[in-house]
């Protein structure tokens, strides 16, 4: 057996997953820093994102960069107008908040199950062929999803960072009360940082979508390793999900070369919760307890 | 009118059963309602006892998530203990010959130790990170008794658990089976009622609405929730193994987040704050899906909304109504 080509393999996956446990782990972490709400939806708008870029593409034969872009508005639109419609009670309420996430779960993956029933449906592959990158060879849709993935970080990372309603959101994540007192209005960045939030959990599923299959049970897995993500990286901390997320992927990657995945599984979770009694406040970032 | 509002303003825990001497004029009307509604199963065919009978074991399971959540924590992964107390009662009859009276009652004290020892390590976290670890947990569990397929029958589960036995006396009809699950409900009601009226509970109760303050009261806050933890997981497993010996048929599909989410949903419609919220809850909520029989989705969609609607507008739950109703009138 080559090890070299095995470990280049792995690496070559775990970016993938750990992409994927990225986007949804900031999305869920900008959710609670601004309203310091649990998300347990997360994984549904996830799913959402994936059945529109399926819908789209599909359906309505969309190219398949227009349909995430399309299901990204989308999912900020909605993501806004649920924060505002439902979720507005419950902000800075930790405990209910999550409760009524958990009913907004139950809500959105019981609509979807009626919409598009519980088979699952698959998309199109983005690109055909493989190509060789140091060594290692990727299959094409696979590194065009790691490319996606990576501008649309670039892209928040320079909306949180540069523009005015980014600083504003940022400002709010890290104090609502002093940024309220300097005059940026709480009232429109919650709906929006919901919807971010939202949104990225919906560009996951979409650009996720044609890898794997399409299903009302989809969100399930992602929304249990964002939890695992953001308990190391420290809750409402961006940076700690962004690197906590892709050493998830990676590590899960790699482990699997010498273990069962679930064996894998059960030893990440020791490791998550050792990792939360020795450091409460996230391994990486400066969560807030 | 006045002094009754003063009294009940200084009555530290407001939902808490009035004492001997000022009971409620309503308390006799409600017992006897509450003994009809106990007794009605018996004579209304076996569909009735069949509800009767998953209403019962709920009443246990969610009043073991009442008194976690009374010592100020909220557990998402209430499935894991109920599948724990289901498998280890299952496994240790079937692997040992002992009685299934013995083996639940040590499936009960290791869902009890196991949860002491897990409880020791995540009880240290608070609000958020708890309820997170618990739902992870939960996900482990249903992913052990997966992977163990030699010795839990893996997704298939097991199939043709033998009945209850008890002395020569066989649950094996549903009318016998009701007896034992309404006994179980009453003692675990009764054991709630009784412990809220102890020191002990008073000690959970001030641990849950001010940890701090508690813990420089004098009151140990680990020691305290590890107590809560224990008791509300050993219920749990009491009442899966009650499941699985009613149904006779577990698979670690049965104790999914679904599960955990349905129970969380008895515990908050019913009332929070209420000792009798957890039995409103499971007797209102068991018996629903067959009002959405066919329509299963239909069914989740009106409990995830119902969930949403109660915590806006009925914070306290169903137990909260009357008090509202009686503010209402009042004013």
């Amino acid at each position: 057996m080559d090890w070299q080509l095995l470990l280049g393999q792995a690496t070559a996956n775990g970016l993938v997953v750990g992409l994927l446990y990225l986007l949804m782990a900031v999305g869920f972490t900008l959710v609670f820093g601004v309203m310091r709400m649990v998300n347990f939806a997360h994984g549904e708008f996830y799913m959402l994102g994936a059945f529109a870029a399926y819908t789209l593409v599909v359906k309505l034969s969309l190219p398949f960069l227009l349909a995430v872009a399309l299901s990204v508005v989308l999912a900020i639109v909605f993501g806004s107008l649920v924060e505002w419609l439902v979720l507005k009670p419950f902000r800075k309420d930790e405990l209910n908040g999550m409760i009524a996430t958990i009913g907004l779960a139950m809500i959105l993956q019981n609509v979807a199950l009626l919409t598009f029933g519980p088979d699952p449906v698959s998309l199109p592959p983005i690109a055909t062929g493989a190509s060789t990158v140091l060594g290692v060879t990727v299959a094409n849709s696979r590194l065009y999803v790691v490319g996606f993935a990576l501008a649309v970080l670039l892209l928040l990372y320079a909306f949180l960072r540069h523009s005015p309603v980014g600083r504003g959101l940022r400002a709010v994540v890290e104090d609502a009360d002093i940024a309220a007192i300097h005059g940026v209005r709480a009232r429109i960045y919650y709906p929006l940082g919901f919807g971010i939030g939202i949104g990225l959990a919906a560009i996951a599923g979409a650009l996720m979508a044609p890898l794997f299959s399409v299903s009302p049970f989809m969100g399930q897995t992602p929304l249990l390793k964002a939890f695992m993500v953001v308990i190391l990286g420290g809750l409402g901390s961006i940076p700690g999900a962004a690197v906590a997320g892709l050493c998830l992927g990676l590590l899960e990657s790699y482990s699997t070369l010498f273990m069962s995945s679930s064996t894998a599984d059960m030893l990440i979770f020791i490791l998550v919760v050792v990792g939360m009694l020795a450091f409460p406040r996230g391994l990486i970032g400066r969560g807030e307890a | 009118m006045t002094t009754q509002v003063i009294e009940s303003k200084l009555s530290p825990v407001a939902s808490a059963p009035a004492p001997a001497q000022r009971r409620s004029p309503w308390l006799v009307p409600a017992a006897l309602a509450a003994l009809l509604l106990a007794a009605a199963p018996w004579m209304s065919g076996q569909f009735v006892l069949h509800l009767a009978i998953l209403a019962c074991i709920n009443v246990v399971i969610v009043n073991g998530l009442s008194l976690i959540d009374r010592c100020g924590q909220l557990s998402f992964g209430h499935s894991a203990p109920v599948a724990l107390g289901a498998y280890g009662s299952v496994l240790l009859a079937s692997g040992t010959g002992l009685g299934p009276v013995v083996s639940t009652a040590l499936a009960a004290i290791g869902v009890g130790l196991v949860s002491g020892l897990l409880g020791w390590v995540i009880l240290r976290l608070r609000g958020v990170y708890f309820v997170l670890v618990t739902f992870a947990f939960a996900e482990l569990v249903r992913l052990i008794l997966l992977d163990a397929a030699p010795i839990t029958g893996g997704a298939n589960g097991i199939a043709s658990i033998p009945p209850l036995q008890v002395a020569g006396l066989v649950f094996d009809t549903r009318e016998r089976f009701y007896a034992l699950a309404l006994g179980a409900a009453i003692a675990s009601v009764l054991l709630m009622v009784w412990l809220f009226r102890r020191p002990l509970g008073q000690a959970l109760n001030a641990v849950a609405a001010n940890p701090t303050l508690a813990e420089s009261t004098g009151l140990s806050v680990l020691r305290l929730q590890i107590v809560g933890y224990m008791g509300g997981c050993m219920l749990a497993g009491i009442g899966g193994a009650l499941t699985a010996r009613y149904i006779g048929f577990i698979s670690p599909e049965s104790f999914n987040t679904g599960a955990s989410v349905a129970f969380i949903t008895m515990l908050v419609i019913g009332g929070r704050k209420s000792l009798y919220g957890p039995v409103l809850g499971a007797l209102v909520l068991t018996p629903l899906p067959e009002l959405f029989r066919g329509a299963v989705q239909t069914q989740h969609i009106f409990y995830g909304a119902a969930l949403i609607l109660i915590l806006r507008f009925l914070p306290g739950g169903i137990a909260g109504l009357p008090r509202l109703l009686h503010k209402g009138v009042a004013k």
